[in-house]
């Protein structure tokens, strides 16, 4: 006679965990400040570099700047949910490895959805109010017309790309259930995404095959992007791409789920 | 519910263990290493547990006890032979086996680390779908049986050892689980919070008729807590009784207590069926001054001392 839990339980035991982690981190005042001052920084910065570096280079293979800024703002809406929600998986080696990983089998719910709710990084709520004004300003000079299709498109083909950098790291992260440098591998996969902010077109041939099909970073901004960006001329890939999304999340969570089951629990 | 909480049948666990790498070309060299070797870490287990019994699973370090208790919350697979656990496969149903089972790892916290205790109960009570109504009679029970208050509002990172362990345990008792796992939990505690743990688990147990399998090196915990143990070594059960049963065994054996000049005193095991207590005092009377003299029934932790060097009973 086992309860029933679904959607709604899952979406509801989130909010609460959140709610209550949210409270007790700004009971920690001075860390909260700190940590958003850091935050801005970082956006800033990354912002600021982008305007520099393109703001003398006209066009890029046909690219515009107001293009790239839509690309770079859209890049950074899309890597806020595996910044927000998928945080915990860069402290799952550490946990494996102490054998402390096994606190999360121990609840009568799912194993992936339980870890990653432990953690939820506010850094990516600066990340997505960058990416959101990035795009707006964009939007704005581009002139693409406001309608509700348009904006339903954007929305659909955000989230989707979202889901192609949260796989890319859930795979990176599970990697630790079988090898002991998992940590290079997150690292490189992470910096990989730098890569996001920029049209595939200007990638030579073997580059564009690996960021495409082997770790597709393409997703991430290029392809879903195109949708948007030209409306006239939308690539297959970037109407199959919601599709791939779902696929490759699903392959990356049996993946992850996988290495739950192979892993043998060390620590006493 | 069947009167068994816990069969076990012919268990065996082995852990085939990889000669790893360090570094990212280690790691490469793993995905390809034939390199392993085996670990028998459970072998040919028998065991079944009943309904509200608290039993003591006993074996030195690196025994195979908290190799048992990962195969019967559902975590790790058996390698051969068969488990039920509330007349289930836990490794079948790892989900549904925990809505009935509480864990507790000694020293490894399972509470969210910032989060008020009170917080993490409530977290908890809607993981395990409790009903509002039992949720607050087994609060009402915690506080008949130990004082939370000091810690029900503190946030488990700020909590003594002590105090997490005691958190620990009644967050893991507090779906109301038909089993309860206790893995070392009074390992490096005081010796009031050990006894206010004994009490608390004592209280449980009755209240709630729960089972409790409890490992533990602290001889103390088993005279207050089980009837009955069960002794592993090597992965291998060698004794599965009562405590009494055993005690009766060694009823032979006495422990000799001798104080010397200095003050300090001298212990010795003695089996009065082979050895003339009377002979031992005289002959050490020879060689030194004896102020004063005892003679103990065994105590409990000498009889595991005796069960572990000296194999099956
Ligand atoms: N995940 C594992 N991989 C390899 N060997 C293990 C693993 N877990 C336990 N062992 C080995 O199995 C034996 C039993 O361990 P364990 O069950 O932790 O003992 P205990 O809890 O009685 O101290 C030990 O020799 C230990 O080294
Ligand atoms: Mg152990």
């Amino acid at each position: 006679m086992s309860k029933k839990r679904g959607l709604g339980f899952y979406a509801d035991i989130y909010r609460k965990i959140l709610i209550q982690d949210l409270k007790s981190k700004m009971s920690y005042r001075a860390d909260f400040v700190i940590s958003t001052f850091g935050m801005i920084m970082t956006n800033l910065s990354g912002f600021v570099t982008f305007m520099i570096l393109f703001h003398n280079f006209p066009t890029i293979n046909g690219w515009d700047y107001y293009h790239m800024l839509f690309l770079y703002g859209f890049s950074l809406v899309a890597l806020t949910p595996v910044q927000c929600f998928f945080d915990n998986n860069w402290n799952l080696r550490f946990m494996v490895q102490s054998g402390d990983f096994i606190k999360y089998c121990f609840r009568p719910v799912n194993v992936f959805f339980y870890f990653m709710s432990e953690v939820f990084d506010v850094k990516g709520l600066g990340q997505l109010a960058f990416g959101i004004g990035t795009i707006v300003y964009a939007w704005i000079h581009i002139g693409i017309p406001v309608t509700p299709l348009v904006i339903l498109k954007l929305v659909v083909f955000l989230f989707t790309a979202s889901l192609f950098m949260i796989a890319i790291m859930n795979i990176a992260a599970a990697t630790c259930f079988w090898i002991k440098g998992s940590g290079y591998v997150m690292v490189i996969m992470f910096r990989f995404k730098d890569f996001a902010k920029y049209p595939s077109s200007i990638f030579s041939g073997v580059f564009k095959v690996i960021f495409t099909f082997i770790i597709p970073i393409a997703f991430v901004a290029y392809y879903p992007s195109l949708v948007i960006l030209q409306p006239d001329n939308v690539p297959l890939l970037s109407w199959l791409s919601p599709l791939l999304g779902l696929i490759f999340f699903w392959l990356s969570y049996k993946f992850w789920m996988l290495g739950v089951r192979k892993y043998d629990f060390t620590g006493s | 519910m069947e009167n068994e909480a816990v069969v076990m049948k012919n268990v065996c666990k082995d852990f085939k263990v990889l000669n790893r790498h360090e570094g990212l070309a280690g790691s490469i060299k793993d995905l390809f290493s034939h390199d392993y070797k085996t670990v028998s870490a459970v072998k040919d287990v028998s065991l079944t547990v009943n309904r509200g019994e608290i039993i003591g699973y006993l074996g030195p370090n690196g025994a195979g006890k908290s190799t048992t208790i990962k195969m019967m919350t559902g975590v790790l697979e058996p390698s051969s032979g068969e488990i039920l656990v509330n007349g289930k496969v836990p490794y079948k149903n790892r989900t549904e086996n925990c809505e009935n089972i509480g864990v507790v790892f000694g020293q490894r916290s399972q509470l969210w680390w910032s989060l008020p205790l009170i917080e993490s109960f409530k977290l908890l009570r809607d993981l395990y779908m409790v009903p509002q109504k039992e949720y607050d009679e087994m609060i009402e029970l915690y506080r008949s049986l130990v004082d939370i208050e000091p810690i029900l509002h503190k946030p488990v990172r700020q909590m003594s050892l002590g105090q997490r362990t005691l958190s620990d345990i009644l967050a893991a008792f507090l779906h109301n689980p038909a089993i309860v796992f206790l893995d070392e939990p009074t390992i490096g505690l005081d010796v009031s919070m050990k006894s206010k743990i004994r009490s608390l688990i004592l209280g449980l147990n009755k209240e709630k008729n729960t089972t409790v399998i409890l490992t533990t090196h602290d001889m103390g915990d088993v005279d207050a807590l089980c009837k009955r143990i069960v002794i592993i070594d090597h992965g291998q059960k060698i004794y599965d009784n009562d405590i009494e049963h055993l005690k009766n065994y060694f009823g032979s054996y006495r422990t000799l207590k001798l104080c010397l000049a200095d003050g300090t005193w001298e212990e010795t095991l003695i089996d009065e069926k082979t050895t003339d207590v009377m002979d031992v005092i005289m002959a050490r009377q020879k060689e030194t001054k004896i102020t004063d003299i005892k003679i103990l029934e065994i105590s409990t932790e000498d009889v595991i001392k005796k069960i572990y060097e000296g194999g099956s009973v």
